[in-house]
Order: structure tokens, then sequence, then C-alpha cells
């Protein structure tokens, strides 16, 4: 062993920022334990699918009403907490997470590649699994607007779940309070709420994309369909704002505090 | 105790040349006080940072990397605020006492991401970061996998790669074997004869010895000494030192040194057939013991100081 010294350097390019921690987020952020977490609702999805099989309706009006409860209510939002607090929350607690705030990284890049690197996990996860359980309960006319709504809402939810990891050391706690509470709690009474809840609007593209959804899931006073889209980004982007905001503020004490 | 004094000049607290400077630093976490109006400063070469359990030896070393704000007082690295001027971190590197690693990664895989995200342009300073610390051997081995001592080491080149003029480690020989131990006290002292800012906490006392040449202890979250080893010890003047003497008549030799006003106290271990000298004036009593022994024509086969390691001296600061 001896002390770094410093022959003629062979010049290189390192690879941006950005795309590294977005590799870095891929690499590192997903052991097996955390796929499995992230797979086993994408797999309850599955099983709703099944699920609209047997109830007495037309297919697409079944899975219309089990997709709005089980997988824009349920799955989504789990599968979406699981990503978005391996992404930073994990890391932030396990200690790890100084390598990446200890560069002359800029804020707003370390929480754009987390962002970037949850929501394609989302994308190749959620989304699908929310698609292809339309297939499985007889409705392929939905999978297109479920995969759109599963996608938006939950890249939505992985910046909400990136901003509350910025916010607090007790990450799925207070991911779990914000879905289960706020959401669905206050979201189903207030309407003001809805129109910022990644549920709500994820649910409102999926009805306002499908050609005949039944009646009970139109909700008034939130946009449906592409509205809900622009919606949900523009939550999404200022969510992540919020986030970068706190990423400079953050006090890293280490795992053992 | 503290041997700092209000001239800055002076002040063994404040090293020349500064790179990184401690001002009235004060942090606390709720009610708990873990650095109080602390001031300091570091400069190139390798600085120790003692101090027992809960000194605030950690929390000083956050607070200079900027990974904790703080409550008072200010941080200044190169003449930037860490927590502020981001900048700063392409010139600093921190190497955790945490034993967290991104456990999927390979020790590659975590080098070339540090390496990305300070912009190194040097296509080998991955390898050598991890020849440097004896990792490439199983460099594509995953990070999890490694002993305690191997994490360390990835730390500590994931820190090196992109060759910081500041580096801060925490008690970075922690599992560390007696070889690597050896390999890693040279490359810091290297590392600080080369012109950086090495800081090192360290809990082996014996090893900040070897390392070091400057100290800073903490007590309490307060500077409690500071200097040299040495300068240290010398302005102790005020806490007795214990020097062992043996003799061929030490009853004798204890009889006289009693009459020496450098001399507080006496013991004679009639066991072992030596004496065990109290003093609060070691030069004096230097000076003085050979010519007393001359004098009473006692011939000296052992002069030895018992509290003279950094170890007991730590003891006495903390006492």
């Amino acid at each position: 062993m001896s002390a770094v010294t410093q022959p003629v350097a062979r010049p290189w390019r390192p690879r941006s920022r950005l795309v590294a921690i977005f590799v870095y987020t891929w690499q590192a952020c997903f052991p097996r334990k955390r796929w499995a977490a992230v797979l086993m609702p994408c797999v309850g999805a599955l099983l709703f699918g099944l699920l609209a099989r047997a109830v007495d309706d037309l297919p697409d009006a079944a899975f219309a009403n089990v997709a709005a409860e089980g997988i824009f209510g349920l799955v989504m939002p789990i599968a979406a907490l699981v990503i978005g607090d391996s992404v930073l929350g994990a890391e932030i607690r396990a200690g790890s997470f100084h390598f990446t705030w200890l560069s002359p990284t800029p804020t707003w890049q370390i929480v754009l590649g987390r962002w970037v690197g949850g929501s394609t996990v989302a994308l190749v996860t959620i989304a699908p699994s929310a698609a292809l359980a339309a297939v499985v309960a007889g409705s392929p006319s939905s999978a297109g607007p479920a995969f759109v709504a599963a996608a938006v809402g939950s890249v939505a939810y992985v910046a909400v779940f990136i901003a509350i990891g910025c916010l607090t050391r007790r990450t799925a706690v207070w991911s779990l309070a914000f879905v289960f509470l706020v959401e669905r709690l206050l979201g189903a009474a207030l309407t003001g709420i809805a129109q910022l809840s990644p549920t709500w609007e994820a649910r409102a593209i999926f009805v306002g994309l499908l050609d005949d959804p039944p009646n009970r899931l139109h909700r008034s006073g939130i946009p449906e369909g592409t509205d809900a889209v622009v919606r949900l980004l523009v939550v999404t982007a200022v969510v992540l704002v919020i986030a970068n905001w706190r990423m400079r503020r953050l006090r890293l004490s280490g795992a053992a505090d | 105790m503290s041997v700092t004094n209000s001239d800055a000049h002076s002040d063994p607290a404040l090293a020349t040349d500064a790179t990184v400077e401690v001002n009235a630093l004060s942090v606390w976490f709720g009610p708990k006080v873990a650095l109080s109006e602390l001031t300091c400063s570091f400069g190139p070469g390798v600085s120790g940072l003692l101090g027992p359990n809960g000194a605030g030896k950690t929390t000083l070393m956050r607070a200079i990397t900027g990974l904790v704000g703080v409550n008072e007082g200010t941080v200044r690295v190169t003449g930037r605020d860490p927590r502020r001027d981001r900048s700063v971190h392409a010139a600093m590197a921190l190497v955790p006492e945490d034993e967290a690693v991104p456990g999927g990664l390979t020790a590659r895989q975590l080098v070339r991401y540090m390496a990305d995200l300070r912009r190194v342009t040097d296509r080998d300073a991955p390898d050598r970061a991890l020849r440097t610390v004896d990792l490439l051997d199983v460099a594509d081995r995953q990070v999890g996998t490694f002993s305690k001592g191997m994490r360390q080491r990835a730390k500590i080149a994931a820190a090196l790669v992109s060759d910081p003029d500041v580096l801060v480690l925490d008690e970075p020989l922690n599992g560390a074997d007696p070889v690597q131990r050896l390999h890693l006290i040279a490359l810091f002292k290297q590392l600080g004869a080369d012109g950086r800012t090495v800081i090192v906490s360290s809990h082996v006392l014996n090893e900040v010895e070897r390392l070091a040449e400057r100290v800073i202890v903490l007590v309490h979250g307060r500077l409690a000494a500071a200097g040299g080893q040495r300068a240290i010890r010398d302005a102790m003047d005020d806490t007795p030192r214990h020097v062992l003497v043996r003799c061929d008549n030490s009853r004798r030799l204890a009889g006289a040194l009693v009459g020496l006003d450098s001399v507080t106290g006496v013991t004679f271990d009639s066991k072992r057939d030596e004496l065990t000298v109290q003093t609060l004036q070691a030069r004096e009593l230097a000076i003085a013991l050979p010519r007393l022994a001359k004098a009473a024509s006692i011939r000296l086969l052992e002069v030895r100081p018992l509290d003279d390691s950094l170890e007991s001296l730590f003891r006495e600061l903390v006492r």
C-alpha cells in the first residue's frame, strides 16, 4: 500500500452526475428484499384482476370498479411507498446517503436523479401490473388507461415520498399516514385535497380515459383524463421543488442517531 | 482543562495556514448539547481529534463537512460554509464511523460513483484509490459482503478517489487488522506530509500518538486541550506527573527526594524496590535528580515517566 500518487492522468469524461445518480439508484437502492416488497403489491394487482372476473357485472365495469378501489387506492400507493422510501428515506436511515450528499452535486440533481430512478422502477413494475390486471380481468380495452393512470400516479407518489423522506426520518410511517389519513379520509371528504392527491387524480385519469366508465366513479370538482394528467404532473413538479428545498437543509446525523 | 488562550497567534487550538476554521461553534440536538462554543482550526498535516464517547468528536466532524447544521458559531472550509456552498465538497471528503455502505454496489462501482459525482477526469483514479487501500483484488465484490475492516477501506478509497485537500476521518482504523492499521497510518501520514489537511479521530490513542502531529482534545463538547502532545503536557502545569525511579538504594534516595521543592510526594514500593515520584515540575526534577543521586553516591538504574503517553494524558484531561 502506498499513498495516492499522481502519475500521468489518462483524460476521461466521467458520467454526468444525473446519470451517475440514476444508475446508483438502480444498483444500490433496490436489493432483493426491496424488489420483493415492490413486486408483492404488483402481484396483488393481478389478484384484483382475478377478483374482477368474479364480480357479476360486465368485465369493463367490473374491472373499473375494482381497479378504482383496489389498484389505485391500495396497490399503487403501497408499491410506490416502497419505491419512494427505497430511493431516499431508507438510505438516510441506514446512514449511507452521505456518499451522495457530500459531493458538489447540486441538490436538485440529487432529487431529480433519485426521482427518475424510482420512477423508472415504478414504470416497469406498477404500471405494467395495472395493465396486466385489466387483461386478467377480461377487459383489455382498460389496459391502456390503467397503464397511463398507474404510471402518472406512481411517479407522482414517488416524488411525494421522496419529499417526505427529506422532511422526516420516519418516512414509512408518515407516508402511510399521508396515504390513509390525508388522501383516503380527508380526500374522500374534501375535494380540495382530492385535487392534489395522486390516488384520486390517478383514478380520475383512469376514469377519464375509459370509453364508458361507471357513473359512480365520476367525482365532481376533479379534472379527469388528460386534464388530470396535467394536474398530477404539476403536483409532481411542485413536490420535487419542495423536496429540493428540504434536501439543502438535511441534517444527516448518522445511522446511530 | 484548556491550554488555549486568547492570543490567536499562540493559541494552540488555532493552526497556522488553517484550511478548516471552527469559530465559537455550538451544536445541540434537542436538549443535548453536543458542542459548546468550540473554537479551533486545522491546517495541512495530520491532526488528531480525541475525546471520550459523547465528547462531540463525530458531531464536530459532521459540522465540518456540513452534514449537520450549526446552531451558533461558524464553520469554514477553505473560506466557505460547507452547509451553504456545496462546491466545497469537491475539495473535501469524509470517512464516517458508521459501517453503512451501499451494500448492493461493488467496491469499484462505489468508488466510480464517487468519482463521477466529483467529476474526476482521470480514468485510472478509481483503481488507483482501490489499490491504495489494497482492495483492487476484490474490487468487483459487493461491499455488503465485506468485513468491517474492508468496508472501512472501501470508504477510504471512495474518499481518496477525488484526491481531496481536506480529509476528515472518523475512527478510520476501526476493524482494520494490525498490518492494515500500519499501512493506513503510513498512508494518512503521507497525505498529511503532502500538504493535505487530515483530521483523524480515534479511540485507539497510541495510534493517534503515532499518527497526529497535533491533537485537539474534546470533553463534554468543549475544548479540553490542544497542541502537540508535549505542548499539552507542558501546559498542564497544575497536573501532577509521576516518574518511576529505580536505583541501588531506594530508601536513601527517597529521603533525599522529599527535600526537593519540585517533588510533591514519593511512594516507596519495597517489594519491587522502586520509587514513584510525584511532581508538578518535571523539568526541575529531571535536572535535580541526577545531581542528587551523584551527590549521595546512588546509582540510577531507571528513570521513566509513568504518564507520558497520550492515553494517560487523556485520562488526566477527562478526569
